[in-house]
């Protein structure tokens, strides 16, 4: 029993986190914002040349094969710093698919190499992200996760997140690889730990904002009900983190409860950014309630993930029917089953 | 990370799962804050002892069994899951006895933690005062040095447990020209010592659970003086960390309520508010996110961490989540739940735990100043 990340896995985050603070910037958003694409090349490439793609692939697929432990932590990472390409998509939830699949070495070598981009359809969504610009699509039909070549434009939709690319599902087509319900999981797993980056984003950007601003004379970080309003969100955040590697290690083993725990991560990330995203507005003042401040890029991104993947309500349903239902042991001495 | 028990942790589990089964009351005690009860939970302390269980985590030295933290979670899973009694000494086991290991000389330790694993002797915490609760720097009892001896004079309240307990620990102000933080020292006192009058205070639920205590020129030995005179708040500081941190409250305490929550939803299903379902849940939800945040923080203070105002984000999360469970409760019992006695006599006691759980929020340093602690040390905003 140990509950601690390796020194290995926090030198890892650490260096995805200042990286791409240091080329994906507040700026570099809202040059994304101005362009037609949304999308970078050149931040693709970047992404790549720092081996992110590959993270999750096998190493005999030149990927480094690591979990999905190390996968939430890096999701986090990809959350904090805003980032827009599909790589949580294609690296963090279709790699470690495909590797469980098995037989899909040339395709997880593409994906190592930054050249395949795998997009994600489920019913639980009423869109795809990033269906443009594909290779791959992993769909569902009946139950079974169905992996498909992908190519040519699709019907875009519109989200409120100006960094989100959204389109109209497809018909579902291609190749069994799975079961539908582990790409939930694994999709809803990586969107709590996009989740919880962003709101220590939001937080950090309240933070500095109540640092510096003045009224009355003095910051308003010094007055208490910005405190109060500030350690409240930082509670839900901090008891989130650990809820979420928690999952991380139950759909690693493949437990037979890791969907409730995969629930209760959802539900916790997507409460705590919820609740960050309206305690940083409140801080900013009228400030927050702009386009021009940098919050908006984190806010809207929480309200997107906090019900894509399965809303509140759905994953409830599934806590509803292990706890209330009695399939799973609760109580002491329960904590990991 | 590693989230599977050893087969040790296992067989651990098994020996104190064993032992519960076999020495916990079949009849739950009376509360421990009567008289009565107060010294039935005594007993239980001694049987623990007698089993080897009082502080599973001291050195054996000290009648501990020189476990570790995740140990210590796996007995505390135990304990309640077989419904053990509440520790009449926790203030003892899980505050003082840390401080004197950290602070103690060998003859304190000698003379102090034995007695405490035994349960020979119950301790009470004395530090509030009627002018100095969460600023607790506004102490003024005074312990004056006349030869080998301090004499305390003033009043401390709100001491729990100290209508019958045998011992306190507290502070005291032993430079009477000292003001705020500097000159206090931590010194520990006989409660029978001539000079100390209790008053018991009858709590919200009606029993005398907690007790102001007056100092009349009470005559306590030098040697009863934890660390360097003066250095009282530092010493403290460091006791409520332990008392934050992690082993005030452990896990097993609100998963066994959220359990209990579960079951008492499925007998109230028909006619419960919409919202109750998905309180009942939070409670779930909220008691494993504490259990699996203290396997973190026990794994990291074992891995050479320590845990600092991180301490103050539990504090707030265990009692408020415990306040909600209970008033969920509650709310599932509708009319029934001003009732003090339930179907067949027994005590209400999601009333007595709901009525303990608006405690939570105020002790061991209020949730307000947790959150300046907070905002201060973790954020970094200004003061
Ligand atoms: C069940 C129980 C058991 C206790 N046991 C013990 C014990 O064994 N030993 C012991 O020494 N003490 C004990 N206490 C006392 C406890 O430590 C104090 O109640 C606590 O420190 C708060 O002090 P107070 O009651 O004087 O409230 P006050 O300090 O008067 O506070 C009243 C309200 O004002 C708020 N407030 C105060 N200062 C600030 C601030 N700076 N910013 C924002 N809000 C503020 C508080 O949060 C609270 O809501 C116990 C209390 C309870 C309820």
């Amino acid at each position: 029993m140990d509950f601690t990340i390796t020194e290995d896995q926090a030198t890892l985050t650490q260096g995805v986190r200042d990286y791409l603070a240091g080329v994906h910037t507040p700026e570099l958003l809202r040059a994304l914002d101005a362009s037609d694409s949304r999308r970078s090349d050149a931040v693709w490439q970047g992404l790549t040349e720092m081996g992110l793609p590959g993270l999750l692939v096998p190493e005999a697929q030149d990927g480094l094969g690591l979990s999905l432990l190390d996968a939430v932590l890096i999701a986090a990472e990809l959350g904090r710093a805003g980032v827009a390409e599909p790589l949580a998509d294609t690296a963090l939830v279709a790699a470690p698919l495909l590797a469980k699949a098995g037989g899909q070495d040339a395709l997880l070598a593409a994906i190592a190499a930054g050249k395949a981009k795998v997009a994600l359809q489920h019913p639980v969504n009423p869109w795809v992200a990033d269906l443009d610009g594909a290779s791959h699509i992993l769909s569902v039909k009946d139950e079974a996760l169905l992996l498909a070549d992908h190519g040519g434009t699709a019907e875009l939709l519109d989200s409120v997140d100006p960094l989100r690319r959204l389109y109209a599902p497809v018909a579902p087509t291609g190749t069994e690889v799975g079961s539908a319900d582990t790409l939930l999981d694994h999709a809803a797993l990586i969107a709590s730990a996009q989740l919880v980056g962003i709101a220590d984003a939001m937080l950090e950007q309240a933070t500095d904002y109540a640092k510096n601003r003045s009224q009355f004379g003095q910051p308003i970080g010094s007055f208490q009900a910005i405190k109060h309003h500030l350690a409240t969100a930082v509670v839900k955040i901090e008891f989130a983190k650990p809820v979420i590697q928690r999952a991380a290690v139950a759909l690693q083993k493949n437990a037979a409860s890791a969907s409730v725990h995969v629930s209760h991560a959802k539900i916790a990330a997507a409460d705590a950014a919820w609740a960050m995203s309206e305690t940083a507005i409140q801080t900013h003042g009228a400030m927050g309630y702009t386009y021009e401040v940098d919050l908006h890029f984190w806010m809207k991104r929480a309200w997107a993930l906090s019900s894509a993947w399965g809303d509140r309500a759905f994953h409830l349903a599934r806590i509803d029917a292990a706890v209330i239902g009695g399939a799973l042991p609760i109580g002491p001495g329960h904590s990991f089953a | 990370m590693d989230l599977v028990y050893t087969p040790e942790q296992q067989d651990f589990r098994a020996e104190v799962r064993a032992w519960m089964e076999a020495n916990v009351p079949k009849e739950p005690l009376v509360t421990l804050e009567r008289e009565d009860g107060y010294h039935q939970h005594v007993e239980w302390e001694r049987k623990l002892a007698s089993g080897n269980w009082g502080m599973v985590t001291w050195p054996e030295a000290y009648g501990g069994r020189g476990l570790d933290l995740i140990q210590w979670l796996i007995f505390e899973e135990e304990y309640y899951r077989a419904g053990a009694p509440l520790r009449v000494n926790q203030n003892g086991i899980f505050l003082l006895g840390p401080t004197v290991m950290e602070f103690g000389t060998d003859e304190q330790k000698a003379r102090f933690l034995t007695p405490m694993a035994k349960g020979e002797v119950i301790w009470a915490q004395a530090w509030s005062e009627p002018n100095a609760g969460s600023d607790m720097a506004a102490i003024t009892s005074k312990a004056i040095r006349d030869g080998d001896h301090y004499v305390i004079t003033g009043q401390k309240t709100w001491s729990s447990r100290a209508s019958f307990a045998d011992w306190g620990f507290g502070l005291f102000r032993t430079d009477p020209e000292s003001k705020r933080h500097k000159g206090l020292s931590f010194i520990l006192f006989d409660l029978n010592a001539p000079g100390v009058t209790r008053r018991p205070i009858r709590q919200l639920h009606g029993d005398p659970g907690f007790a102001e205590l007056f100092f009349d020129e009470v005559r306590v030995p030098v040697e009863n003086r934890i660390a360097g005179e003066g250095e009282g708040w530092n010493v403290a500081m460091a006791t409520a960390g332990f008392e934050r941190g992690l082993m005030l409250r452990s896990p097993a305490r609100f998963q066994a309520a959220a359990e209990r929550l579960v079951k008492l939803f499925r007998q109230h299903e028909a006619k419960t508010a919409p919202a109750a379902r998905e309180q009942v849940m939070q409670a779930w939800m909220d008691a494993q996110a504490y259990a699996y945040n203290t396997y973190a923080v026990a794994s990291k203070i074992m891995a050479g961490g320590h845990i600092g105002a991180e301490a103050s984000l539990n504090k707030i999360f265990w009692s408020e989540l415990d306040r909600a469970a209970h008033r969920t409760a509650m709310q599932l019992l509708g009319a029934s739940a001003e009732l003090r006695h339930l179907d067949g006599g027994a005590l209400n006691m999601w009333l007595e735990g709901y009525i303990f759980s608006l405690s939570g929020p105020i002790y061991a340093g209020s949730n307000e100043i947790q959150r300046n602690i907070i905002a201060e040390r973790l954020l970094g905003l200004p003061r």
